[in-house]
């Protein structure tokens, strides 16, 4: 038996490496794991960045690698003091009678899951889902706050941003109109604070630059863009609202290649779609899931809302259609779609690269490149690919000016090491998904595409996991 | 061979295949030799001009598929210049590299590059290397009073060599001073450097002044207006300049000072892989029109092609040729 302790947060993991050694000898000793069994027994002790996430405290996996083998998965703050022994026991030896999972879909790569359905529906929704849980987004974020709204984080990047100019007009390279673009623009709180202090640096220092800025809000959701005026109000005849996918600024802003002196977001690349892979036996494997609801959740859920069983997952189509209207009471659609989304967990499996020749990597990224990044990482790694985020910033890149760059407020994965020492997610964060973004992957398409990123820790709140990542043109 | 109104031909780097990208980045890693390494270039050069060819191009090059970027290759053939060999992990890094000391004069190699060229097409040739600015601004200067001084030494020894390759048969050269548009101060001396490389040179000369293309991105921005008057001082033929990417502009500078040279005009973005279409292309050369005379303009894209896939490049080529077809037979020639 292999034991990977993948965390380092002893205080906080409810299940012990020893109690896990200790669980697993007595299933040998007491006959419920076979010698051979136990012989090829890997188990993964995690630690789950978000306690709200898509997975059983006890996830049984048969393994993929040049030696097959079990693979038992146990998140170590979920599982309860006490309970290890029975949960292992009753994952390893299901009981043949109960009933199983309800599945939502086949099993398939986590980007095309029907979570994100969930996920879009929450942002399309969002002030039902307030309204619901009678609180902001902002309020379920871990530290009750957005470090993206931060005064003197904003005031700093105005500053940097108007050294930028003052730089380019002592070289007479200031460009007529000055492009700036925010990326995702929620409310627009950080874009109106950050064009009041641009503004103010401007007049105190007699420069002209804040009437040539030209601010444009981009963000996929029409009512999110029209939400965010109030917030710019005072600087309206600068601000251009834009539609634009997340994923390829380009082609909406086509137009602006090589024009963008800066390019900002924040909390966006988290939550765009990702997948994951994993790096075993110097192969490339595909985490392929299928989302389900536990049957006794739903039968739980059913019986609150009048459905049978399989009239749950009907309705669970219905939801992603039409939103809380599902139900003939939206108030109880409400309340469906949030004790589903509590519910929904992934089965997973791993499926080699070589059998899926038609999954590509994300843009920028090759096989043979991934094989250069990972020759020298941890044996057996399981890593975001971070598709989205990869994608986002492939096809933001070409809007940069020569001297532009692009600032990234999110939460980052900065080494491969650091996927060995803890699980960043998917998780649940109120009714989205989250992801940690792989930096490390972005630092390598970066380099290739001619920018060199840095990752500064985000150093204007105690405890913040937020990092701030930003370019600079490489030589 | 005489070439028609506005002849075609590249700028000079074409498409630089994934595979080859790989076995280069090997060879730095000594998984293969220097020797594989070679004939791997002498197919994939052999590659590039029949593509030219098939495209229909005028003029060609050998595509500068040997080189790693367009600094290293001539700064490990310039004799003098310490490289730190370890600093390079992926093929197309730059070197580190320092002058200690004078630059010896030395031949650089690179008649073989280009016999090997002449070697392989029927068509008229171009040869095309990096000018002394560019190269000046990459080395660490640790021996000469100024980049000014370094350069001019680094024309001296360059000097020699095109004169080799005119020897060799070398009837086009272009030299690549995209470094101008990022140190445009510098051109009244980059200029003089520039007339001390062609001098005794018996070949028509073109110089490529470009926004960069490091990484198929610009560098710098700005306006061609920097280059004059300065650049009339130039004892060169052609001037090549982009305005695909960057629109016309700066074809007023043409008529406002009436520069002596030919123009190589840019017509193809390489910085976009959208394929333009021939008649787009037309229209660009018809632009031009209004501004240089039509004999005294020659056909490119905006920069080399390196960084562009190959399915992409050819067809930028192919839409770059029979846009100018359509020029031609609008004037009847």
């Amino acid at each position: 038996m292999i034991l990977h302790l993948n965390h380092t947060r002893q205080e906080s993991a409810a299940a012990s490496t020893s109690e896990v050694v200790s669980t697993f000898l007595t299933l040998l000793e007491e006959g419920h794991l076979s010698a051979a069994q136990f012989a090829r027994l890997q188990i993964y002790l995690d630690w789950l960045q978000y306690k709200q996430n898509f997975r059983e405290p006890i996830t049984l996996m048969q393994s993929a690698g040049q030696t097959p083998s079990m693979e038992v998965r146990i998140d170590s703050r979920q599982v309860s003091p006490g309970c290890l022994r029975q949960l292992v026991q009753k994952a390893i030896q299901p009981d043949a009678g109960s009933p199983g999972p309800i599945y939502l879909e086949d099993f398939r790569s986590l980007r095309s899951s029907i979570v994100w359905d969930f996920n879009q529906l929450y942002w399309q929704r969002l002030k039902d889902w307030e309204r619901a849980t009678g609180k902001s987004y902002e309020k379920a974020l871990p530290g009750g706050v957005s470090d993206g709204h931060h005064p003197q984080a904003i005031s700093d990047s105005a500053r940097d941003f108007w050294k930028l100019l003052k730089d380019l007009e002592t070289r007479n390279q200031l460009p007529a109109e000055i492009f700036v673009l925010e990326i995702g623009v929620g409310l627009a709180m950080r874009a109106g604070m950050w064009l009041d202090r641009f503004r103010a640096l401007d007049q105190e220092n007699g420069t002209s630059y804040y009437p040539r800025v030209r601010f444009l809000l981009g963000d996929y959701s029409l009512s999110t863009l029209e939400r965010s005026r109030p917030a710019v109000k005072k600087h309206i005849d600068l601000c251009s609202f834009i539609a634009l996918d997340a994923l390829d600024p380009t082609k909406a802003l086509s137009f602006l290649r090589h024009k963008v002196l800066h390019v900002h977001s924040s909390n966006m690349y988290d939550n765009l779609p990702d997948e994951e892979v994993v790096w075993r036996d110097n192969r490339l494997y595909w985490v392929q899931v299928r989302a389900y609801i536990p049957p006794e959740e739903a039968v739980r859920i059913g019986s609150a809302f009048g459905l049978a069983v399989d009239g749950v997952v009907r309705t669970v189509n219905r939801l992603l259609e039409v939103g809380p209207n599902a139900l003939p009471d939206p108030e109880k659609g409400m309340g469906f779609w949030m004790e589903i989304w509590k519910a929904i967990r992934f089965e997973e499996r791993l499926v080699d690269a070589v059998d899926l020749p038609e999954v590509a990597l994300p843009a920028g990224l090759s096989y043979v490149q991934m094989e250069d990044i990972l020759k020298d990482a941890p044996g057996d790694l399981r890593l975001h690919l971070s598709s989205g985020a990869l994608e986002s910033f492939r096809n933001t890149l070409p809007l940069l000016h020569p001297r532009g760059y692009l600032h990234v407020q999110d939460i980052f994965v900065t080494d491969l090491h650091e996927y060995c020492m803890g699980f960043y997610g998917p998780g649940k964060l109120d009714g989205s998904i989250v992801n940690w973004v792989n930096g490390a992957l972005l630092r390598e398409v970066a380099h290739r595409a001619g920018y060199d990123l840095h990752f500064a820790p985000f150093r204007y709140r105690v405890g913040s996991k937020t990092s701030i990542l930003y370019t600079t043109q490489r030589e | 061979m005489t070439v028609p109104i506005l002849p075609t031909t590249m700028v000079g780097s074409y498409s630089m295949p994934g595979w080859l990208e790989r076995l280069k980045t090997d060879y730095f890693a000594r998984r293969i030799s220097r020797h594989d390494l070679d004939e791997i270039h002498d197919c994939a050069v052999r590659s590039a001009i029949k593509d030219q060819e098939m495209a229909g191009l005028d003029i060609v090059t050998d595509g500068e598929l040997r080189r790693d970027n367009m600094i290293d290759y001539f700064i490990e053939r310039l004799p003098g210049i310490q490289i730190d060999r370890s600093s390079k992990k992926f093929y197309y890094d730059f070197y580190d590299s320092e002058v200690l000391g004078k630059i010896p004069m030395a031949a650089l190699g690179l008649v073989d590059d280009f016999k090997f060229l002449l070697a392989n097409t029927e068509r008229e040739t171009k040869f095309c290397i990096t000018g002394p600015h560019s190269l000046c601004k990459r080395v660490r200067n640790k021996y000469y009073p100024s980049d000014e001084a370094l350069a001019t030494d680094i024309a001296r020894v360059m000097n020699m060599e095109l004169k080799e390759l005119v020897k060799a048969g070398a009837k086009l050269i272009q030299i690549d001073e995209p470094y101008y548009s990022g140190f445009p101060e510098d051109l009244p001396w980059g200029v003089e450097v520039l007339n001390k490389l062609v001098e005794g040179v018996n070949a028509k000369i073109a110089v490529h002044i470009c926004y960069g293309n490091r990484y198929g991105k610009p560098s710098w921005e700005g306006s061609y207006r920097y280059l004059f008057p300065s650049i009339l001082e130039a004892k060169v033929q052609q001037l090549s300049l982009e305005f695909a990417r960057r629109g016309g502009e700066d074809l007023d500078l043409f008529r406002e000072f009436s520069p002596p040279f030919e123009l190589g005009a840019g017509v193809i973005d390489v910085k976009d892989q959208a394929v333009e279409s021939p008649d787009i292309v037309a229209e660009r050369i018809r632009k031009v029109a209004k501004f240089v005379p039509l004999e005294k303009i020659s056909v490119l894209p905006d920069c080399g092609l390196f960084h562009l896939p190959r399915d992409i490049a050819f067809a930028k080529l192919r839409a770059m040729v029979d846009g100018t077809k359509i020029v031609r037979k609008e004037l009847g020639r």
